[in-house]
């Protein structure tokens, strides 16, 4: 492959991993109307997820008797395992699709433990606590060292083994570019119904959408598991990229933060506003990684600080210029807008020939 | 003669030594606009907010469409089909004005994280809501402002889409404080117009808190008087108004 080719898969992969999760903050957020400042909280959950439980059952059911612990003997179960992979795509699909949707069932779980915060707290409060709870579990993960390695992380077995070589990155890309697909379509499907409506009146009038009988509680609980279920997908698919799981790949600023920055200047609101925020934000970073050497003359800094500096300032120009973000919200979809338009036209005429 | 909606019997309620509402008895007819009026300070608010749950009665009953409702919380009224509009409109900001009726109709089977993508159970619900939101914003003559958002409203506007939600989510009886407060008076006229509209068309009894007797009393079918807590007067408002003891209420002695 040729280096733009493997820039722009590199790209497409990584813009892809943070529309996910940039999709699922939007689903909370930018409709729900849920402050999760703890989007690191599912992302990594689901990525310990995959640290922790898939390459133990693989061993177990591959090789019992080898005697091996999958985080002890970390590299040697790998290796074993990546031989039976290498050679057995049917083995390495099924095993990475339980991972995924066990990932997925992992995040659910994390997102219903999120939801009794949520339900009780809003605001400030709330995202605080959220950030707490999601700091909490990268420590525990980061100082114990059975679960996934503690800070040396462990190392996973590879589902694109059998794919090999130099197409393995492309295979990796298609992967998560079809969950991105699979998520958009969900979120679409979920957000152009009457539920995407009445999450919309819930955030913009809570007290309101409860007398008028929305189960505000419920709502926001299902919100959150749904929400962390795909962030979890998303860090379960990081770990499939790198084939590693650690604690110290997972911090704030990257899971959390930067989904933030995605999707106020994509648009809170709008699923194709994440996506576009996703798209710029992951473009711009990587361009500014790969040419901030030549400005290296111009400032009076370390240029490794350039990428906060711009960044910051792209996410400044366009709260002060267009604060809805790029792509706007617009009205739920239910019907089409010709069917509406054909309803108010039969109640008209009724009421005229009266 | 239509019968009575809305009937309390001989309601009192103190707070400390102070009976804000001392036997109170009156009847709401059906489909009929009912105002109650009173110098500030006669019971008036503590009288709504004794019949939609609020307070509880110290003593006395109440009854709503021969259902006896003394003790309801607030939620259970209004499911009953008793509204109050709040006083300062709410309207769900970034919704269009249909999208803030339709999410008022209650019982939707499109409200779920799965059972949204069946699509094929709740597109008829979702037309049918949709054909009577637009009847109800033509009574309400904001069915050309459907498509705009609800934050975007003026405030007159805001407070007929608040009445709109109510109707959309069932309601029989509207209670209203001062409705027309802090309105333009050719705004307000249109505001009652629209009143009797709903009454006359879709058979809707309003009772209704109002000072500004000169515009609301034209569109009144019966009034309540009320003076330190218990009802002092009754009747059409052409006898109401010339009678002595609520002049006297209202003008001191």
């Amino acid at each position: 492959m040729t280096i733009p080719e493997v820039f722009f898969i590199d790209l497409l992969t990584i813009v892809g991993l943070f529309v996910i999760i940039s999709m699922s903050l939007n689903l909370e957020f930018g409709y729900a109307g849920v402050p999760n400042f703890g989007k690191l909280l599912a992302v990594a959950g689901g990525a310990f997820f995959v640290g922790a439980v898939p390459g133990r059952i693989m061993m177990f059911i591959l090789s019992p008797g080898s005697g091996l612990d999958f985080v002890q003997n970390n590299i040697e179960a790998v290796m074993l395992l990546n031989q039976v992979f290498a050679s057995d795509a049917l083995a390495s699909i099924i095993y990475l699709v339980f991972s995924l949707v066990g990932a997925a069932v992992a995040g659910g779980v994390l997102g219903y433990v999120a939801s009794y915060p949520a339900i009780r707290l809003r605001g400030d409060y709330l995202a605080i606590t959220l950030l707490a709870m999601a700091e909490i579990l990268r420590v525990i993960a980061d100082n114990w060292p059975e679960f996934i390695g503690g800070s040396m992380g462990v190392r996973i077995p590879d589902p694109f083994r059998w794919v090999g070589g130099e197409t393995r990155a492309l295979a990796v890309a298609v992967t998560i570019l079809a969950v991105v697909a699979i998520v958009f379509v969900y979120l679409e499907l979920v957000l152009r119904s009457p539920l995407g409506r009445a999450l919309r009146a819930m955030r913009d009038e809570e007290l309101s959408a409860e007398v008028y009988g929305k189960d505000v509680a419920r709502l926001r609980t299902k919100t959150l598991m749904v929400g962390c279920a795909i962030a979890a997908v998303g860090g379960a698919l990081y770990s499939f990229l790198t084939a590693s799981v650690s604690a110290r790949d997972f911090n704030r600023v990257t899971h959390t933060f930067w989904p933030w920055v995605m999707v106020i200047v994509g648009g809170a609101g709008n699923n194709v506003g994440a996506l576009v925020g996703a798209g710029i934000f992951v473009t711009l970073r990587k361009f500014i990684t790969f040419y901030k050497s030549y400005f290296e003359p111009f400032v009076p800094f370390d240029v490794v600080w350039l990428e906060y500096l711009l960044l910051g300032l792209a996410l400044i120009v366009v709260l002060l210029y267009r604060p809805e973000g790029l792509v706007p919200e617009r009205p739920t979809k239910t019907l089409r807008r010709k069917e509406l338009l054909e309803i108010a036209e039969r109640v008209r005429s009724e009421a005229s020939s009266k | 003669m239509l019968g009575s909606i809305l009937r309390t019997r001989e309601l009192v309620k103190s707070f400390g030594g102070v009976r804000a509402v001392d036997r109170v008895s009156i009847d709401v007819r059906q489909k009929s606009l009912t105002m109650l009026i009173g110098p500030n300070g006669s019971g008036k608010t503590t009288l709504i907010n004794l019949v939609t749950g609020v307070y509880r009665p110290d003593h006395g009953k109440i009854f709503f469409d021969g259902t006896e409702i003394t003790g309801y919380p607030p939620h259970e009224v209004f499911r009953l089909g008793v509204a109050r509009t709040f006083q300062i409109p709410q309207p769900f900001r970034k919704l269009t004005v249909l999208e803030n009726l339709l999410v008022t109709q209650p019982g939707n089977p499109g409200e779920g994280f799965i059972k949204s993508l069946r699509r094929g159970r709740w597109k008829k619900f979702e037309q049918e809501s949709v054909e009577k939101a637009f009847r109800i914003l033509r009574l309400l003559n904001l069915d050309h402002l459907w498509d705009q958002e609800a934050e975007k409203l003026s405030g007159g506007q805001m407070k007929l889409l608040e009445v709109g939600k109510t109707l959309m989510a069932g309601a029989k009886l509207l209670i209203m404080d001062e409705p027309i407060a802090g309105v333009n008076p050719a705004l307000a006229h249109e505001i009652f117009e629209t009143f009797t509209r709903l009454r006359d068309e879709i058979g809707i009894t309003l009772f209704l808190v109002e000072h500004r007797l000169d515009i609301a009393l034209r569109y009144t079918d019966y009034v309540y008087v009320m003076a330190t807590g218990s009802i002092i007067a009754e009747g059409g408002p052409a006898e109401v108004v010339y009678d002595p003891k609520v002049i006297e209420a209202y003008l001191g002695e």
